[in-house]
């Protein structure tokens, strides 16, 4: 494992940390979060869900301007909250979202917050369930990954409370797509197990409707979030989308948890289900069997044929990065190259990345901080040669300009139609992945006229 | 005062002078919204901030430039590769960007440090690049960088190199309008000036406020250029960083988008008595006419009148096509700043559209007078609009297509009223003869879509059509047409490539 | 104002408002000096008398003066039946009322600020 050895970034992979707990907002019904700090935070972060998702999805500022970034702009929050509550009555649920400009001027959110409870709250809005959460986002740490990580924790932590038990476990999913959601949903349904999804996204696919009154929300509630106090355990399928809440789970309410894999592959979509065989003491039925076996017949025609010592490199979220890895590793191909984006000190100790430092056979790079420039300045100056990239739009033209087949997969795709809808994990995601993979390289073989000839019979 | 009260903002009374409805003998003097003053906080304003106006919408165009945020990550991410301002270097200034990356200790400890290695750092890494301009941000304005003196130093350090500073953070303004300001006073104060230029010809114009969004800048410069006229620089689209420091030797400032850039070219005629020519680069007349004024400036206006012949004769059957197509389609012209004026009147004269709205998220009351001026009776004029007000004047004009951005493009999809993109168009340039045609092709594609009209079917109680497997968009538009007089009048649909730009690139002048 | 010439003023203004950008610029005293010196320009190409277009910034007020006055021959075919002293208080009336729309009567309140 190694680090980026610049100091700046050429080409990030990630945005800062108040995208990802923009996103987790969007994944709660009835809820609307405030940004505080300059419009552009916000912005762009809709625009980058529009971009991916095609879809709207609301978010607010509390606008900072000139005057307000000198003298402190708690003021700013409080009209905000006024303004959003008044004109949205369905809201119930406002996270105030700090950014580095808040930050740095050292604006007490959870001061205005409580000043609001007993002041505006308590007057204005006396008959209407409001929550007020503070989620302290300073884009100068971590990433978009650790700000998810950072907002689902606080999301739980203000509504989690023990009151019955309710037989179910807690599933974080992480910064996953709908189509990801659809596929965990079934595998739960089959293994009939009863789970709180939370902050799910399955319903950002919204439809365009002949009333024209569909929008796209998340479909988590408040009595969702209130519940994750009283499940029977929590699985957290990304390590580092979601493992925050998991510990104040377990150190609040004792509420066991298993943190990974992400199931992404057969193998590790495999020791998910028997993650949800332990924490509930359900079977593994047989159409989960048969299913499988469609998935590996699916990749069996695929796998010494076309991807082995097939050299990739994979870009994005770290759990995304690393189960990606994993599977390209059971296809027989040498994932060469691993960039994770931010410097988050606990890469170098997870274990599945000391796993491959000790199994791995090939050599293989691992780079943490790393930037999109690092991948290219490695290609172009002959340092790795590749097969194949795995990545999110961000770094489409390293694909373009190099003559290098690229797989969308991630967060941001907007050079793709339709990739949200489709499920990367489960049995049904590795067979997406691995058939999307076969294609990629199968167009990049007739433009390029490199062995196309092999496709006249397969 | 004809001011226009939406229904969801009753209860935020500083929104009632923002929104006005041009009735009949309304002038100016009484029909006027108030502008560019602080967004109000949670109402979910459309604005972006002072930043973005800075560097991605004027600094970021410039192609032989490496783009260097001094700040978090997120300020860089979310401001790259969401334009389509292409360049002629194979787009180098929207596929490679640069931030310091700033970091908590370096918000504790200070961070010029940072800020100069990673200067050196991206210059090493494109040995072919030796121009820069650093932007600031929230933070690194917050904690009190000195960038001026770090660029100071490095190119003391690097005498082959030049940088430009930026000093435009994020809270600078109530919009990106802040940003453009700063940028255009903090270029001709740094850098206009500081290099002379080869002047190849007598006639020698700077284009000016012109972002070749899908290759505009190349089709308007390929007209200058047929005149005989230099044109020496481009602020900032396609535009060139050495180019951009001799604007004080061009005789004429081309203006475009007023908006975000008449401050530089009233600070050029000041300075250096430059006189601004503001022209329309969209609609067959306003541009006839731009040219032609640009070519009386230089007597080149016969040179003007052949461009003008040959284009139109070429161009306009296409123009007829659509517009006796698209005549009476109500239109919401909601864009970020300059295109509501700019096509206010010449969308309704040109191809006969109705403009029933326009908006700005970031323009001034200037923006306004100008589209309030050139639009007709009735239109409604918001200014500042958030998304409840988008929305409650989309129910109530019900249009059949509005202009707006990506994201609010997607809260009209879900309303059923079709949208273009007016910031980075659809299938542009829009710009040009040729571009205007492409316009009206994107708005009747968009209007008379066979899918838009299934969208509005509900299954489940109206008659399904059990007659037609397909239809066509011409069965849907020219149901009521006088195909007749259209096939007569020899109007034609559009004949052009899906690429009109890049072969401009090969040609010689 | 007579009625009939108020309703050709109105005319030639709504024609500008229309089709011209010059009446915008973003500070009074520029307004003040595009109107008074275009349509100074534009009055005096209409009545066949000399224009001084000897410096660049007259160039650039009579280039814009020459599209104005043609548009106003082809739009408005009754100012080649006026007489020149007509014509002249027509644009007078004309520069009046634009400079109300555009300076005087304008509700934009950054005419007023010192610095571009």
């Amino acid at each position: 494992m190694k680090k980026k050895e610049r100091s700046g970034i050429i080409n990030p992979i990630f945005t800062c940390q108040p995208a990802g707990a923009q996103y987790v907002s969007i994944g709660v019904e009835d809820c609307i979060g405030i940004v505080h700090g300059g419009q552009g935070c916000v912005m762009f972060v809709r625009l980058l869900f529009a971009q991916h998702f095609k879809e709207n999805f609301l978010l607010a500022s509390s606008s900072l301007h000139e005057d307000t970034a000198v003298l402190g702009a708690t003021h700013r929050i409080e009209e905000a909250v006024d303004v959003l509550l008044m004109r949205y009555p369905e809201v119930k649920v406002v996270p105030i979202i700090s950014t580095c400009s808040t930050e740095i001027i050292g604006d007490d959110v959870e001061g205005v917050i409580r000043k609001l409870e007993n002041g505006l709250l308590k007057d204005k809005y006396a008959d209407r369930e409001v929550h007020l959460i503070s989620i302290s986002t300073p884009s100068f740490k971590g990433s978009m990954v650790s700000g998810y990580d950072i907002a689902v924790r606080d999301f739980v932590r203000e509504f989690a409370t023990k009151k019955e038990p309710n037989e179910k476990i807690n599933l974080i999913t992480g910064w996953v797509n709908p189509g990801d959601v659809t596929a965990l949903k079934h595998l739960l349904n089959e293994m009939d197990v009863d789970a709180n999804v939370l902050f799910e996204t399955e319903s950002f696919d919204s439809p365009l409707m002949p009333n024209g009154d569909a929008v796209s929300y998340g479909g988590t509630t408040i009595k969702d979030l209130e519940s994750t106090g009283d499940a029977i355990g929590t699985l957290v399928l990304n390590r580092y989308e979601g493992k925050l809440a998991a510990d104040f789970l377990e150190t609040e309410f004792e509420i066991p948890s298993i943190i990974g894999p992400t199931p992404i592959g057969i193998r590790n979509t495999d020791a998910f289900l028997n993650n949800l065989k332990k924490m509930t003491g359900k079977p593994i039925p047989e159409s989960l069997v048969r299913e499988r076996g469609v998935a590996i017949d699916a990749l069996t025609d695929l796998v010494h044929m076309f991807f082995a010592d097939k050299k990739v490199a994979i870009f994005g979220n770290p759990d995304l990065v690393i189960g990606l890895a994993e599977f390209c590793i059971d296809l027989e191909m040498k994932p060469v190259l691993l960039l994770l984006g931010d410097d988050n000190v606990n890469y170098s100790k997870d274990p599945r990345i000391k796993e491959f430092e000790e199994k791995v056979e090939f050599d293989m790079e691992i780079i943490e901080n790393a930037d999109l420039w690092d991948l290219e300045e490695r290609i172009k100056n002959g340092d790795v040669e590749l097969d194949l990239i795995i990545g999110h739009s961000k770094g489409r033209f390293i694909s373009i300009d190099n003559d290098i087949p690229m797989l969308r997969v991630g967060f941001p795709v907007y050079d793709r139609a339709g990739y949200y809808r489709h499920p990367i994990v489960g049995y049904s995601g590795a067979t997406w992945l691995a058939e999307e993979m076969a294609n990629v390289l199968f167009t990049d073989m007739e433009y390029k006229k490199n062995k196309e000839w092999i496709l006249n019979v397969w | 005062m004809p001011y226009h009260t939406f229904k969801c903002s009753k209860c935020i009374p500083e929104r009632t002078k923002h929104a006005v409805i041009k009735g009949h003998g309304e002038d100016l003097t009484s029909c006027l919204p108030l502008g560019y003053l602080n967004t109000i906080p949670g109402s979910i304003s459309e604005r972006g901030c002072a930043f973005c106006g800075a560097k991605h919408v004027i600094g970021t165009p410039m192609k032989d430039v490496i783009h260097l945020c001094h700040g978090p990550v997120g300020c860089t991410y979310d401001t790259w590769q969401t334009k389509r301002y292409i360049s002629d270097n194979d787009n180098f200034q929207f596929k490679y960007t640069f931030a310091t990356d700033m970091k908590e200790k370096h918000i504790v400890f200070g961070s010029e440090k940072l800020l100069k290695e990673s200067i050196t750092e991206a210059f090493k890494a494109f040995p072919e690049i030796n121009r820069m301009a650093i932007y600031q941000t929230c933070a690194s304005a917050l904690i009190g960088d000195d960038m001026d003196a770090v660029a100071q130093e490095v190119m003391n350090e690097m005498p082959d190199v030049d940088i430009f500073v930026c000093n435009s953070p994020g809270f600078a303004g109530p919009s990106q309008s802040g940003g453009h300001h700063k940028i255009n006073i903090a270029w001709v104060n740094q850098k206009v000036g500081t290099v002379e230029p080869k002047i190849t010809s007598d006639y020698v114009i700077n284009y000016v406020g012109e972002y070749n969004i899908q290759g505009d800048q190349e089709v308007m410069t390929d007209y200058f250029k047929r005149m005989g006229i230099q044109v020496l620089s481009t602020f900032t689209g396609n535009g060139s960083y050495d180019d951009l420091r001799s604007m004080h030797k061009a005789d004429l400032n081309v203006l475009e988008c007023a908006r975000s850039a008449e401050y530089i070219c009233n600070e050029l005629r000041e300075r250096y008595g430059t006189p601004r020519m503001d022209i329309d680069g969209f609609g067959f007349k306003p541009l006839s006419e731009s040219l032609l004024k640009v070519g009386l400036f230089f007597g080149l206006e016969e040179k003007a009148q052949k461009i003008i012949d040959e284009e139109t004769a070429r161009w306009k059957p296409e123009l007829d096509w659509y517009a006796r197509r698209l005549k009476g389609v109500k239109v919401c012209l909601w864009p970020g700043g300059s295109k509501l004026w700019h096509w206010a009147n010449v969308i309704h004269e040109e191809m006969g559209v109705e403009v029933v709205s326009l908006y700005t998220k970031f323009g001034h009351q200037g923006d306004m007078e100008k589209g309030i001026a050139r639009c007709g009776e009735g239109a409604l004029a918001i200014d500042d609009p958030n998304e409840l007000e988008g929305i409650e004047a989309m129910m109530e004009l019900q249009p059949d297509v509005i202009f707006t951005g990506v994201r609010p493009g997607e809260v009209a999809k879900k309303l059923r009223v079709q949208y273009l993109n007016a910031h980075a168009y659809h299938n542009g340039p829009y710009k040009g003869y040729e571009g205007w045609v492409r316009f009206a092709r994107d708005i009747y594609n968009a209007v008379y879509s066979p899918i838009h009209q299934l969208s509005g079917f509900d299954i489940s109680k109206d008659e399904i059509d059990m007659d037609n497997g397909f239809v066509t968009k011409n069965i849907i538009s020219d149901a009521e047409i006088d195909r007749e007089a259209s096939i007569a009048n020899n109007e034609r649909e559009y004949t052009g490539k899906y690429d009109c730009v890049t072969h401009l690139r090969e040609k010689t002048y | 104002m007579d009625e009939i010439q108020n309703e050709k003023v109105e005319q030639l203004v709504n024609y500008i408002m229309k089709w011209s950008l010059w009446q915008f610029n973003s500070r009074e005293w520029d307004r003040e000096k595009q109107n008074e010196e275009i349509l100074k320009k534009t009055m005096q190409i209409l009545c066949d008398e000399p224009v001084d277009n000897g410096t660049p910034e007259a160039r650039y007020y009579w280039s814009e003066a020459m599209i104005l006055s043609s548009d106003f021959k082809t739009n408005f075919e009754w100012i080649s039946q006026m007489k020149k002293t007509e014509i002249k208080k027509l644009m007078e009336d004309l520069k009046n009322r634009i400079d109300y729309l555009t300076i005087t009567g304008s509700l934009n309140a950054e005419l007023k600020v010192k610095r571009y």
